[in-house]
């Protein structure tokens, strides 16, 4: 009795200590921010911890924030969307097609070397300073990852088992259905985490980008566009930092949210 | 032996003959040549023979997933032009989806395979709850191949090759993966499955590669014996062991006689084999 009381709170201890050892230093750094911040003088620019809560709490207030986070999120789930059908059907045919592979892999691959930033110019050209430009930027960063995590994952499923299916008597393009694309299911959804991670980056840079051009008022929106408003026009550090984290945070939860839904999607894999 | 000569034969292979380039040299290598092998409705067959001897390859000959660069292979005196769901194929690693559970492991080509099958839901769901129960599948039918044994992966590959309904059984080393005893176990069952106590007619048909004598004579009609360099049957030996045939049936000197017979015909090369290695 004793020792199994004594081993569940060494294990709850343990289980703290790791929490505390995590939160430790961001918890000095920001201490540290903070007592740097209180030796300046009061009317600086200069961010600090207690201003970026306020800044934090009236952006959210106003609904400023959440309005430019959805409609970031929005940009970043509909181009992922667009990626995720492009990328894993072509993925699939290239992945088991040895032609249709020697045909397209010199055009995927001098592509894919151009970073999604490098784009925009045309895409300003082409789809205007609204949500089109940079949604078309979100589309080209995910599709990437996506279609080359695809192909990996068709290359790795085992031949055995198409193989077997043949045997069965299933149609070549059941085949595909059926045998090929859940085979290829780890790859797709490492592709779709991945997808996701850079479509997020990008659609932070293009919106600032796209501030760059239309200026506050701009009607590009997101929260890119907020970040270069603070930026150009209010100098408002305190909204940036906000931003940031803002960003940050929400990465970490779609990166979670894709963790959970490997585990209900791949149940065979735990 | 009188039904086996009046029924045309099954299986007919014909002075086949598989080559390749290999791949490093572009050298053209013999797989196997000159095979001519014929096997009656009914018959269980098993092909023995060391390492390298091309037995796997005879095998994905017959189920239409190589071709024979050589020769002519007829299955129900029509040749054999690609894998089809009358020939079923177990692998020697089972060949499991592992994203599926063992029942629709077993019903895959009962859904998805020779399209037109007349195969209500329901029907299918019957006919897979059958075969199920005759491999002794019931209670774990809902579990991911990864969290069934070997020996009971075994029966999930077997369940899905007699569920789709072949006529001709090829199995590759079915049971090389398990443990010794599991391994008795299953043979007696794998007959029993087979046919062996319906009548030759009902039987199906059955090609069996292993690598195991005793294995071969314990379950096989015939036994082919193969040899390497090139691939090629050297011989073919009538196993004139009474069916059903029981464990006991080990202890019997005729089994000795018969295992040392092709011992001897496989021992030469094998000895040879270990000693390039």
């Amino acid at each position: 009795m004793t020792t199994t009381t004594g081993s569940t709170a060494s294990a709850n201890g343990s289980r703290w200590n790791a929490v505390l050892y995590a939160t430790l230093l961001p918890a000095i750094l920001v201490l540290a921010w903070q007592a740097w911040a209180m030796t300046l003088p009061a009317d600086t620019r200069a961010p600090s911890p207690a201003r970026a809560v306020a800044a934090f709490v009236n952006l959210v207030a106003s609904g400023e924030l959440i309005l430019a986070t959805a409609q970031s999120l929005g940009r970043v789930l509909a181009g992922f969307a667009f990626a995720l059908l492009a990328g894993v059907g072509l993925g699939v045919l290239m992945g088991s097609s040895r032609r249709i592979r020697d045909n397209l892999d010199p055009i995927v691959e001098s592509f894919r070397p151009i970073a999604p930033m490098a784009i925009l110019p045309i895409a300003i050209l082409w789809f205007g300073t609204g949500t089109a430009a940079s949604l078309s930027i979100v589309t080209y960063a995910a599709f990437f990852p996506m279609l080359l995590n695809t192909i990996h994952g068709v290359s790795r499923v085992d031949r055995k088992l198409v193989l077997a299916a043949m045997t069965m008597g299933v149609p070549r393009l059941r085949i595909l259905t059926k045998v090929v694309v859940p085979g290829a299911l780890p790859g797709v959804l490492l592709g779709s985490r991945l997808a996701m991670g850079v479509a997020w980056t990008a659609i932070i840079a293009a919106e600032l980008a796209v501030g760059a051009k239309t200026g506050a008022g701009g009607t590009s929106g997101g929260i890119g566009q907020m970040m270069f408003v603070f930026f150009a026009y209010s100098i408002d550090l305190n909204g940036i930092v906000v931003c940031m984290i803002v960003v940050g945070v929400v990465a970490l939860l779609i990166d979670r949210l894709f963790r959970v839904a490997e585990y209900w999607l791949m149940p065979w894999r735990q | 032996m009188m039904t086996q000569e009046t029924l045309a034969p099954k299986l007919r292979l014909r002075e086949v003959g598989r080559q390749f380039v290999a791949p490093g040299t572009g050298q053209l290598a013999t797989a196997v040549t000159g095979v001519n092998l014929e096997v009656a409705t009914g018959e269980f067959v098993c092909v023995c023979g060391p390492s390298g001897c091309g037995k796997s390859t005879v095998l994905n000959l017959i189920a239409g997933l190589d071709v024979p660069s050589a020769g002519t292979i007829e299955a129900n005196g029509k040749p054999i032009t690609g894998p089809g769901a009358d020939r079923g194929v177990m692998f020697q690693d089972y060949a499991l989806m592992p994203w599926m559970s063992a029942f629709d492991n077993i019903g895959f080509g009962l859904r998805h395979g020779t399209p037109g099958k007349p195969f209500t839901p329901e029907q299918r769901e019957a006919r897979i709850r059958q075969f199920v129960d005759l491999v002794g599948l019931k209670g774990s039918e809902k579990k991911y191949p990864h969290q069934l044994s070997g020996g009971m992966r075994q029966r999930v590959a077997l369940a899905r090759l007699l569920a789709n309904g072949p006529d001709i059984l090829l199995m590759d080393e079915p049971l090389g993966a398990l443990d010794a005893q599991t391994r008795l176990i299953l043979q007696v069952e794998l007959l029993q499955i087979w046919g062996e106590t319906a009548p030759v007619g009902e039987r199906k048909t059955a090609v069996f590669i292993t690598h195991d004598i005793d294995e071969a004579v314990f379950l096989g009609d015939r036994v082919v014996v193969m040899s390497t360099l090139p691939g090629r049957v050297k011989a073919i030996i009538p196993i004139d062991l009474p069916r059903p045939r029981t464990e006991m049936i080990r202890a019997d000197a005729s089994f000795s006689i018969l295992v040392e017979q092709i011992w001897s015909l496989i021992r030469d090369e094998a000895y040879r084999a270990i000693h390039e290695k």
